[in-house]
Protein backbone atom coordinates (compact mmCIF):
# COMPACT_ATOMS: atom_id res chain seq x y z
CA UNK A 1 0.00 0.00 0.00
CA UNK A 2 1.12 3.96 -0.03
CA UNK A 3 4.17 3.03 3.35
CA UNK A 4 6.17 1.12 0.34
CA UNK A 5 7.45 3.88 -0.60
CA UNK A 6 7.81 5.99 1.80
CA UNK A 7 9.40 5.65 5.25
CA UNK A 8 8.74 3.14 7.56
CA UNK A 9 6.21 4.35 10.19
CA UNK A 10 7.63 4.45 13.87
CA UNK A 11 6.22 2.74 16.64
CA UNK A 12 4.08 5.35 17.74
CA UNK A 13 3.11 5.95 14.10
CA UNK A 14 1.66 2.63 13.78
CA UNK A 15 -0.08 3.18 17.26
CA UNK A 16 -1.72 6.11 15.95
CA UNK A 17 -2.81 4.44 12.90
CA UNK A 18 -4.21 1.62 14.93
CA UNK A 19 -6.25 3.73 17.23
CA UNK A 20 -7.26 5.59 14.32
CA UNK A 21 -8.68 2.21 12.37
CA UNK A 22 -10.34 1.47 15.90
CA UNK A 23 -12.17 4.99 15.77
CA UNK A 24 -13.67 4.68 12.47
CA UNK A 25 -14.99 0.99 13.29
CA UNK A 26 -16.40 2.36 16.48
CA UNK A 27 -18.10 4.84 13.97
CA UNK A 28 -19.75 2.17 11.94
CA UNK A 29 -20.86 0.28 14.93
CA UNK A 30 -22.89 3.33 16.02
CA UNK A 31 -24.36 3.58 12.46
CA UNK A 32 -25.52 -0.33 12.55
CA UNK A 33 -27.69 1.03 16.22
CA UNK A 34 -30.53 2.27 13.76
CA UNK A 35 -30.85 -1.48 12.63
CA UNK A 36 -31.11 -1.78 16.09
CA UNK A 37 -33.54 0.69 16.55
CA UNK A 38 -35.80 -0.77 13.51
CA UNK A 39 -35.87 -3.92 14.74
CA UNK A 40 -36.86 -2.42 18.39
CA UNK A 41 -39.89 -0.29 16.24
CA UNK A 42 -41.24 -3.03 14.59
CA UNK A 43 -41.54 -4.79 17.99
CA UNK A 44 -43.52 -1.89 19.42
CA UNK A 45 -45.52 -1.69 16.55
CA UNK A 46 -46.79 -5.33 16.99
CA UNK A 47 -46.62 -4.97 20.31
CA UNK A 48 -49.15 -1.73 20.08
CA UNK A 49 -51.15 -3.87 17.84
CA UNK A 50 -51.93 -6.95 20.15
CA UNK A 51 -52.26 -3.85 23.02
CA UNK A 52 -55.47 -2.45 20.92
CA UNK A 53 -56.53 -5.92 20.33
CA UNK A 54 -56.53 -7.06 23.97
CA UNK A 55 -58.92 -4.21 25.33
CA UNK A 56 -61.82 -5.82 23.03
CA UNK A 57 -64.18 -8.21 24.85
CA UNK A 58 -63.78 -10.28 22.26
CA UNK A 59 -61.21 -9.89 19.41
CA UNK A 60 -63.25 -11.92 16.94
CA UNK A 61 -65.78 -9.12 17.11
CA UNK A 62 -63.74 -6.02 16.56
CA UNK A 63 -64.78 -2.62 17.73
CA UNK A 64 -65.47 0.64 16.44
CA UNK A 65 -62.07 2.06 17.80
CA UNK A 66 -59.86 -0.67 17.11
CA UNK A 67 -60.06 -0.95 13.58
CA UNK A 68 -59.26 2.98 12.74
CA UNK A 69 -56.11 2.59 16.19
CA UNK A 70 -54.57 -0.15 14.69
CA UNK A 71 -54.87 1.46 11.62
CA UNK A 72 -53.04 4.50 12.36
CA UNK A 73 -50.34 2.46 13.99
CA UNK A 74 -49.53 0.47 11.32
CA UNK A 75 -49.49 3.43 9.51
CA UNK A 76 -47.28 5.60 11.47
CA UNK A 77 -44.81 3.03 11.98
CA UNK A 78 -44.28 2.21 8.31
CA UNK A 79 -44.18 5.80 7.68
CA UNK A 80 -41.22 6.03 10.72
CA UNK A 81 -39.26 2.68 9.36
CA UNK A 82 -39.38 3.96 6.19
CA UNK A 83 -38.11 7.19 6.97
CA UNK A 84 -35.00 5.71 9.22
CA UNK A 85 -34.56 2.97 6.74
CA UNK A 86 -33.59 6.14 4.02
CA UNK A 87 -31.00 7.51 6.67
CA UNK A 88 -28.98 4.43 6.75
CA UNK A 89 -25.72 5.31 5.77
CA UNK A 90 -23.75 2.71 6.75
CA UNK A 91 -23.88 -0.43 7.95
CA UNK A 92 -21.48 -3.82 9.03
CA UNK A 93 -22.12 -7.07 7.81
CA UNK A 94 -22.77 -8.30 11.31
CA UNK A 95 -25.58 -5.95 11.73
CA UNK A 96 -27.57 -6.49 8.59
CA UNK A 97 -27.00 -10.55 9.05
CA UNK A 98 -28.44 -9.90 12.69
CA UNK A 99 -31.19 -7.54 10.84
CA UNK A 100 -32.38 -10.62 8.35
CA UNK A 101 -31.76 -13.27 11.01
CA UNK A 102 -34.23 -11.06 13.53
CA UNK A 103 -36.74 -10.99 10.69
CA UNK A 104 -36.50 -15.30 9.98
CA UNK A 105 -36.81 -15.77 13.82
CA UNK A 106 -39.59 -13.49 13.81
CA UNK A 107 -41.70 -15.22 10.93
CA UNK A 108 -40.55 -18.65 11.88
CA UNK A 109 -41.45 -18.17 15.91
CA UNK A 110 -44.26 -16.03 15.23
CA UNK A 111 -45.49 -19.05 13.15
CA UNK A 112 -45.22 -21.35 15.71
CA UNK A 113 -47.00 -18.98 18.44
CA UNK A 114 -49.52 -18.28 15.73
CA UNK A 115 -50.20 -22.34 15.54
CA UNK A 116 -49.90 -23.30 19.21
CA UNK A 117 -52.05 -20.42 20.15
CA UNK A 118 -54.82 -22.03 18.04
CA UNK A 119 -54.24 -25.57 18.43
CA UNK A 120 -54.44 -25.03 21.97
CA UNK A 121 -58.05 -22.37 21.62
CA UNK A 122 -55.76 -20.27 23.22
CA UNK A 123 -57.58 -17.76 21.23
CA UNK A 124 -60.91 -19.57 20.95
CA UNK A 125 -64.35 -18.12 20.46
CA UNK A 126 -65.30 -16.44 23.69
CA UNK A 127 -61.31 -16.51 25.09
CA UNK A 128 -60.55 -13.00 26.78
CA UNK A 129 -59.10 -10.22 24.57
CA UNK A 130 -55.45 -10.45 26.76
CA UNK A 131 -54.88 -14.27 25.16
CA UNK A 132 -53.85 -12.25 22.21
CA UNK A 133 -51.25 -9.90 23.84
CA UNK A 134 -49.65 -12.76 25.75
CA UNK A 135 -49.16 -14.59 22.50
CA UNK A 136 -47.21 -11.24 21.09
CA UNK A 137 -45.63 -10.21 23.44
CA UNK A 138 -44.22 -14.05 23.28
CA UNK A 139 -43.71 -14.04 19.50
CA UNK A 140 -42.23 -10.69 19.48
CA UNK A 141 -38.85 -12.19 21.71
CA UNK A 142 -36.86 -12.99 18.86
CA UNK A 143 -37.00 -9.05 17.50
CA UNK A 144 -35.77 -8.05 21.44
CA UNK A 145 -32.99 -10.59 21.56
CA UNK A 146 -31.78 -8.68 18.03
CA UNK A 147 -32.60 -5.67 18.69
CA UNK A 148 -29.95 -5.92 21.96
CA UNK A 149 -27.91 -7.71 20.05
CA UNK A 150 -27.45 -4.63 17.35
CA UNK A 151 -27.44 -1.74 19.87
CA UNK A 152 -25.14 -3.41 22.58
CA UNK A 153 -22.44 -3.47 19.53
CA UNK B 1 -10.86 5.34 4.59
CA UNK B 2 -9.62 1.53 4.42
CA UNK B 3 -10.29 1.30 8.04
CA UNK B 4 -14.02 2.86 7.56
CA UNK B 5 -14.75 0.88 4.57
CA UNK B 6 -12.96 -2.27 6.63
CA UNK B 7 -15.71 -1.99 9.58
CA UNK B 8 -18.47 -1.93 7.39
CA UNK B 9 -20.46 -4.22 4.74
CA UNK B 10 -21.67 -1.08 2.74
CA UNK B 11 -20.91 2.71 3.49
CA UNK B 12 -22.29 5.57 1.52
CA UNK B 13 -20.23 8.02 -0.01
CA UNK B 14 -21.13 11.25 2.41
CA UNK B 15 -20.63 9.17 5.56
CA UNK B 16 -16.99 8.60 4.43
CA UNK B 17 -16.68 12.20 3.43
CA UNK B 18 -18.36 13.83 6.83
CA UNK B 19 -15.54 11.05 9.03
CA UNK B 20 -13.08 11.16 7.40
CA UNK B 21 -13.42 15.05 6.77
CA UNK B 22 -12.12 15.21 2.84
CA UNK B 23 -13.97 17.15 0.10
CA UNK B 24 -16.24 15.72 -2.24
CA UNK B 25 -13.83 16.39 -5.35
CA UNK B 26 -10.94 14.48 -2.80
CA UNK B 27 -13.04 11.99 -1.71
CA UNK B 28 -13.68 11.52 -5.48
CA UNK B 29 -10.52 11.15 -6.32
CA UNK B 30 -9.16 8.63 -3.40
CA UNK B 31 -12.02 5.93 -4.51
CA UNK B 32 -11.17 6.46 -8.10
CA UNK B 33 -8.00 5.19 -7.10
CA UNK B 34 -8.85 2.30 -5.28
CA UNK B 35 -11.41 1.32 -7.57
CA UNK B 36 -8.95 0.95 -10.42
CA UNK B 37 -6.66 -0.71 -7.87
CA UNK B 38 -9.20 -3.34 -7.03
CA UNK B 39 -9.27 -2.10 -3.26
CA UNK B 40 -13.13 -0.64 -3.60
CA UNK B 41 -16.50 -1.44 -5.17
CA UNK B 42 -18.44 1.62 -5.93
CA UNK B 43 -22.09 0.82 -6.17
CA UNK B 44 -24.69 3.46 -7.32
CA UNK B 45 -28.28 3.87 -6.65
CA UNK B 46 -31.66 5.66 -5.70
CA UNK B 47 -33.83 6.46 -2.70
CA UNK B 48 -36.65 8.50 -4.15
CA UNK B 49 -34.82 10.91 -6.34
CA UNK B 50 -32.05 11.25 -4.56
CA UNK B 51 -28.95 9.22 -5.97
CA UNK B 52 -26.81 7.53 -3.16
CA UNK B 53 -23.03 6.09 -4.18
CA UNK B 54 -22.45 3.52 -1.54
CA UNK B 55 -18.82 2.01 -1.27
CA UNK B 56 -17.45 -0.91 0.15
CA UNK B 57 -13.88 -3.13 -0.05
CA UNK B 58 -13.46 -5.36 -2.31
CA UNK B 59 -12.16 -9.31 -1.29
CA UNK B 60 -8.61 -7.84 -2.46
CA UNK B 61 -9.17 -4.87 -0.69
CA UNK B 62 -9.89 -6.36 2.80
CA UNK B 63 -6.96 -8.94 2.68
CA UNK B 64 -4.70 -6.18 1.78
CA UNK B 65 -6.03 -4.09 4.52
CA UNK B 66 -5.84 -7.03 7.18
CA UNK B 67 -2.09 -7.51 5.64
CA UNK B 68 -1.58 -3.78 6.63
CA UNK B 69 -3.69 -3.73 10.02
CA UNK B 70 -1.46 -7.00 11.60
CA UNK B 71 1.93 -5.09 9.99
CA UNK B 72 1.11 -2.12 12.01
CA UNK B 73 0.13 -4.06 15.10
CA UNK B 74 3.52 -5.82 14.72
CA UNK B 75 5.21 -2.35 14.64
CA UNK B 76 3.20 -1.30 17.30
CA UNK B 77 3.72 -4.01 19.82
CA UNK B 78 7.43 -4.38 19.35
CA UNK B 79 9.56 -0.99 17.69
CA UNK B 80 10.73 -1.53 14.30
CA UNK B 81 10.19 -5.33 14.04
CA UNK B 82 7.64 -5.14 11.99
CA UNK B 83 8.68 -2.78 9.46
CA UNK B 84 9.72 -5.58 7.11
CA UNK B 85 5.85 -6.76 7.41
CA UNK B 86 4.54 -3.69 6.67
CA UNK B 87 6.38 -3.33 3.36
CA UNK B 88 5.67 -6.67 2.47
CA UNK B 89 1.89 -5.14 2.70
Amino acid sequence: MQFVSEPAPTQRDAQAALAEANNQAGRVRRADHQLGWIVLATAVIYLAVAVVVSTLPDPRQGGPVAGPAILAILLVGLVGLVYVFSRIRAYSRAAISLYFGAIVAFSLWNGIVVGVSIASRWWASGQPGYHFGISAAVAVIPLLVAARLILRR
Amino acid sequence: MMALLAAASKVEFSFVRDHVEVTDSMLSKQVSALEQAGYVKVDKGFVGKRGRTWLSLTKQGRRTFDRHMAALREIANSDGAGVAALRRS
